[in-house]
């Protein structure tokens, strides 16, 4: 027979006032299994908590229920109140009597409220008869990150979490690190080069003896749960040995065959084999495999006959890496919707419409135009350019709902080079509002305007068309209620930051979800912003959402600080609330496996001596469980059962209702 | 039509029962420790005030629910039972409860079948910010329950 | 195939070209337009202000008239399309007001048939593929300037038969005829005839109508292509001003595409009714040896 104590709180007057506790204990005292009863003040306090610890000696309790306040206040307390006297914490329940009591029956005669406590304790009361002593569980961790993505906010959280003494593995999809910060000019409100900033940390990050680099990769697959995760990479064929090339570059100078510029958003054209920018980090070339003759045909050979050290291999394969590590960084950032998107300014059809990262190529001084403002058509000196705000963003009908958030700024950072480079022109801005919250940044589209000529026309744009070599915008100018004509020579579209394509395929594979748009989701918009549902797995910048540089690097951080505090500990404990198989009932019909939202729930083969199969059944995962129980609802033979909610705790609550 | 079947549900029972006035309902509610508990909880720290018939068992999440955890209520003396969990969307643990809401849906299905009036089983979604739904649902569910009498028929199973 | 079709008003009147052309290159095309035994107006554009329950009515008597004959009724003029698929659209998912509609007209009807355009059977039926094959006069040369106007695109969200912003069923229509489709700036612009009634918007209508015009001759539209009787009627009146007010203005011949689709089928000018138009289009065919 159980020996269970029961202490009913007064919690002051905020239980009493509307609850006989002490006609509660005594009620509970007659129960079977309960050896003691009784009422106190303030349950929760160092006496109260004190009079548990003594009862527990005193009457050799086996289990404790506290009917006071929600668990979700006090439960900790009175388990580890309970631990320290020698009771399992698993084995000390709450009866919630205020929150779902006393305070929602105002009823000062008492009737309802004590007659519901009574209810609540003796549910409570049975709940634990059933109850299990269990134990923390103890996973072990293995002190490797891996980032996935090696722009802005990849860079910085893999170069924190590698000061910080632990080995990082970064994982890029293109040839080079740097991301879509690589491509920018200048940056807002300091208008300091962007290069300038961002290559020393890339040099660093290569350099770095912490740092593993893999460009020219990709996440293949992700098995295994927070601290132990494998994690298959793919490199793919580089057509380079990277331990021999040097990086002379004397392969791309002797290429014959160009193709578009991926890293200059094709307003340039690179080699076949190429590096995408002069700064790129490994300075290691890649083949374009589909476009290459020798590859494809066999003709050429070019770059083999004028490499020194040898380095080409047409024979090169993708390769599959494998990584253990104990916590991922997804930090793959975004893309702009493209011109094509836009049916209304040319459907991507005239050439000098262009998003505003092409025009931070134009402005760039290691972009096609050398630096001049130039627009593609003719490379001719744009008189006037027209800049369009809110180009799919904030208008769920042309677009996307939210706010891109960056553009307000870059578009007046875009008049203002404009400006610089080009005295004559007049740039014209369309915008909704313009959103400057950040520090420094009102004053910079103040100075936009007020200081550097920029004509900005609140209003949307209708139409955007060709005519004798001019684009010519049709907007609405709703300050002055005028229709207006402008006859530009370019047209830059702030066009929406939206999430990479295939974002859906790595949320998918991680486990992590993702909202409406793709952009992966933080576990709490506010009070876990780096942290996802899936333990161990943490975002950083634009891939959770629009965002500038400095909240990209102070994520970036963040999530750094996040990682060295997992690592900080040799083994991490969580509560043992997760489910488990009976073997000896599972009929191996893998409904959990499909209902189970954390691919915890694995296939077992159990074999004989001779290794030869007997048997499959389904086995619960400790590490990824998380404990929902839709598993356990889902079995049709009753084999899978959740610790701290067994089906028996529940009967058991149901019986005396 | 409405106020009419209220109106012979309110007599049949009063027949049933005499003085079925002073009669009180049993509820049981079934909701996830995420949201509805959440709830819930906030009623309580609002001081809002609702009926005090219902009796809460708190699970992880709606998907663990056992449709057979609502018969075994039924046949344990409740005469309404509620499940109520995270809004579709919100689940804690990602998915669970359109798992509840895919169960439900059949299981309410077979339920008519058999026979029982739905007004005595609910399914709802209550966030952990939405007090004021968990306080009018228990309100308007009791009020229901009260004048359809006691449910007895299940009692017997036990 | 058999489709059930509405023509609305115009084509019975002012558009009788557009109606004969049409049910002449569907027989040839491999189907046949089965005329509604009894119709009325669309009720134009005015059933669609929001607070004019009663003016759903006329359409809606179409709409239960074509669906005792079958599940889907095609249209050739944008208006009447643009009214019926619209109207339709709110007899299916407002029940408030298609109780009030239904009741007052006394038909029981609930938005369930399909309302289609001629282009739409044309493209999703037919196949432009098909149009090609069974062209026997290839329309060479011509420069034909594809005016779809705003009724027969939008809202994009109920009409949903092309991209509002950036249309291509003209152009591909024109393409497949053998022509040289001219897509201009404004042709997806409105032409003013919802404000041609008012008696002080003429002014307005002409500036519209004189927008369109230009902007299509600027960009080398010898002839321009149209789905909407409104529409032609208003470009054909802004021509005239233009001619009168803007010196070197040359007026082009504004068509119906049926006449175009049956010229490239092989019927006779008079047949299409080609000589029945404001500005003839006769001699810029023969100009191009069509």
């Amino acid at each position: 027979m159980a020996r269970i104590g029961v202490f009913i709180c007064q919690c002051g007057k905020n239980i009493e006032s509307t609850v006989d506790t002490k006609k509660v204990a005594d009620e509970m005292a007659e129960l079977p299994g309960v050896v003691y009863s009784c009422n106190y003040r303030f349950m929760c306090s160092a006496p109260g908590q004190e009079d548990v610890k003594k009862a527990i000696k005193k009457h050799k309790l086996d289990g404790v229920v506290v009917a006071a306040c929600s668990p979700h206040m006090h439960e900790k307390t009175f388990r580890r109140a309970c631990e320290a006297a020698g009771v399992n914490p698993y084995k000390c329940e709450m009866a919630n009597i205020r929150e779902q009591c006393s305070w929602v029956h105002h009823d000062t005669t008492k009737k309802a409220g004590t007659a519901k406590s009574i209810d609540i304790t003796r549910m409570t009361i049975e709940r634990l008869k059933k109850n299990k002593p269990l134990k923390k569980i103890s996973i072990p961790v293995n002190k490797r990150a891996l980032v996935i993505g090696g722009g802005i906010a990849g860079i910085q959280a893999a170069l924190d979490i590698a000061e910080g003494g632990r080995e990082v593995i970064l994982v890029e999809r293109e040839p080079s690190i740097g991301g879509n910060m690589a491509r920018l000019s200048e940056t807002f409100p300091t208008m300091d080069c962007s290069q300038c900033i961002l290559t020393p940390k890339m040099v660093e990050a290569e350099l770095h003896d912490n740092i593993k680099l893999y460009t020219w990769s990709e996440v293949e697959k992700v098995d295994g749960y927070i601290g132990n995760f494998t994690v298959q990479i793919r490199k793919k064929a580089r057509y380079v040995d990277e331990e021999l090339c040097t990086g002379c570059g004397d392969c791309l100078v002797k290429c014959p065959f160009k193709a578009p510029s991926e890293f200059e958003m094709g307003l340039a054209t690179r080699k076949v084999i190429y590096t995408p920018f002069p700064q790129a980090v490994p300075n290691i070339p890649v083949i374009d495999a589909a476009r290459c003759p020798k590859i494809q045909k066999g003709k050429c050979g070019i770059c083999e006959k004028v490499c020194g050290p040898g380095a080409i291999d047409y024979e090169q394969t993708d390769q599959i890496v494998t990584e253990e590590v104990g916590a991922i960084v997804v930090a793959t950032g975004y893309q702009v919707m493209p011109t094509a998107r836009f049916g209304e300014y040319g459907a991507g059809k005239i050439k000098d419409v262009i998003t505003g990262l092409h025009f931070e190529r134009l402005a760039s001084s290691a972009g096609p135009t050398g630096g001049e403002i130039r627009r593609p058509s003719d490379d001719k000196v744009p008189d006037s350019v027209v800049f369009i705000q809110c180009s799919g963003s904030r208008d769920e009908a042309k677009g996307v709902a939210y706010c891109s958030k960056i553009c307000c700024m870059y578009t007046a950072k875009h008049t203002m080079l404009y400006k610089h480079k080009v005295p004559d022109g007049q740039a014209y801005v369309f915008y909704m509002d313009i959103r400057a919250g950040g520090k420094r940044y009102e004053e910079f589209t103040r100075r936009a305007i007020e200081k550097e000529g920029a004509m900005y026309l609140r209003g949307r744009v209708s139409r955007v068309y060709e005519r004798d070599g001019k684009v010519i915008v049709q907007g609405a100018d709703t300050l002055s209620g005028d229709q207006i004509e402008i006859e530009a020579e370019m047209v830059v579209l702030a066009s929406a930051v939206v999430s990479r394509t295939g974002a859906d395929q790595l949320a998918q594979k991680l486990g992590i979800s993702y909202d409406r748009y793709k952009f992966f989701n933080e576990y709490h918009p506010k009070l876990k912003p780096v942290e996802t549902v899936t333990g161990g797995i943490f975002l950083a910048g634009t891939c959770m959402g629009p965002m500038d540089i400095p909240d990209a690097v102070s994520m970036g951080s963040a999530v750094a600080g996040k990682v060295l505090g997992l690592f900080s500990a040799e083994e991490m404990a969580r509560e043992p609330i997760t489910a488990s198989v009976n073997t000896m009932i599972c009929n191996a019909c893998w409904d959990c496996v499909v209902a189970c939202p954390y691919t915890a729930i694995e296939k077992e083969e159990v074999r004989n001596k001779k290794g030869e199969i007997v048997r499959v059944n389904a086995k619960v995962n400790d590490g990824l469980c998380q404990g929902c129980g839709v598993c356990v609802a889902a079995c049709r033979s009753k084999a899978i059962d959740l610790a701290g909610y067994t089906d028996e705790q529940v009967y058991a609550a149901i019986s005396v209702f | 039509m409405e106020k009419a079947v209220k109106e012979t549900d309110e007599k049949l029972a009063e027949e049933k029962q005499p003085g079925a006035a002073a009669w009180e309902p049993k509820i049981m509610a079934f909701v996830c420790n995420w949201c509805t508990y959440a709830g819930a909880d906030l009623a309580g720290t609002s001081r809002m005030e609702y009926r005090p018939n219902v009796r809460i068992v708190k699970l992880p999440c709606t998907g663990r629910i056992d449709p057979l955890f609502i018969i075994k209520a039924f046949e344990n003396g409740a005469d309404g039972v509620l499940v109520s969990g995270c809004h579709p969307g919100d689940c804690h643990y990602t998915a669970g409860n359109y798992h509840a809401r895919r169960r439900w849906i059949g299981f309410k299905s077979l339920m008519e079948f058999v026979g029982l009036d739905m007004r005595r089983l609910h399914f709802s979604w209550v966030s952990a910010s939405e007090a004021i739904k968990w306080v009018d649902l228990i309100n308007s569910i009791t009020d229901d329950i009260k004048k359809l009498g006691p449910f007895m028929e299940y009692r017997g199973l036990k | 195939m058999k489709l059930t079709y509405y023509p609305g008003c115009t084509l019975n009147t002012v558009a009788k070209q557009f109606d004969a052309s049409a049910k002449k290159s569907a027989l040839e095309l491999g189907f046949e337009m089965d005329e509604l035994s009894e119709w009325n107006c669309c009720g134009a554009s005015f059933p669609l202000t929001p607070d004019n329950i009663m003016g759903l009515s006329a359409p809606t008597k179409v709409l239960a008239q074509a669906r005792k004959a079958g599940d889907t009724v095609m249209t050739l003029c944008s208006v009447c399309y643009n009214v019926l698929k619209r109207t339709n659209k709110v007899i299916r998912d407002d029940t408030d007001r298609r109780d009030v509609v239904c009741g007052f007209i006394e038909e029981d009807y609930d938005g369930s048939i399909d309302v289609l355009h001629f282009l739409e059977v044309l493209r999703d039926r037919v196949g432009f593929e098909k149009v090609k094959e069974a062209v026997k006069r290839p329309l060479e040369g011509l420069k034909a300037g594809a005016y779809y106007g705003c009724m027969l695109l939008r809202p994009f969200e109920d009409m949903g038969i092309d991209n509002c912003e950036d249309p291509t069923i003209f152009e591909d229509l024109l393409k497949a005829l053998g022509c040289e489709p001219v897509g201009f700036p404004n042709k997806i612009e409105c032409c003013g005839s919802h404000l041609a009634l008012g008696k002080d918007n003429e002014e307005i209508v002409t500036k519209l109508s004189g927008n369109v015009m230009q902007s299509a001759a600027g960009s080398g539209a010898e002839l321009i292509v149209t789905s909407c009787p409104l529409c032609q009627y208003n470009l054909d009146g802004a021509q005239e001003k233009l001619e009168a007010s803007m010196p070197g203005y040359r007026p082009v011949p504004i068509v119906y595409f049926t006449q175009i689709l049956g010229l490239s089928l092989g019927q006779s000018e008079t047949e299409l009714g080609l000589d029945t138009s404001r500005w003839d289009a006769r001699p810029l065919l023969k100009e191009k040896g069509i």
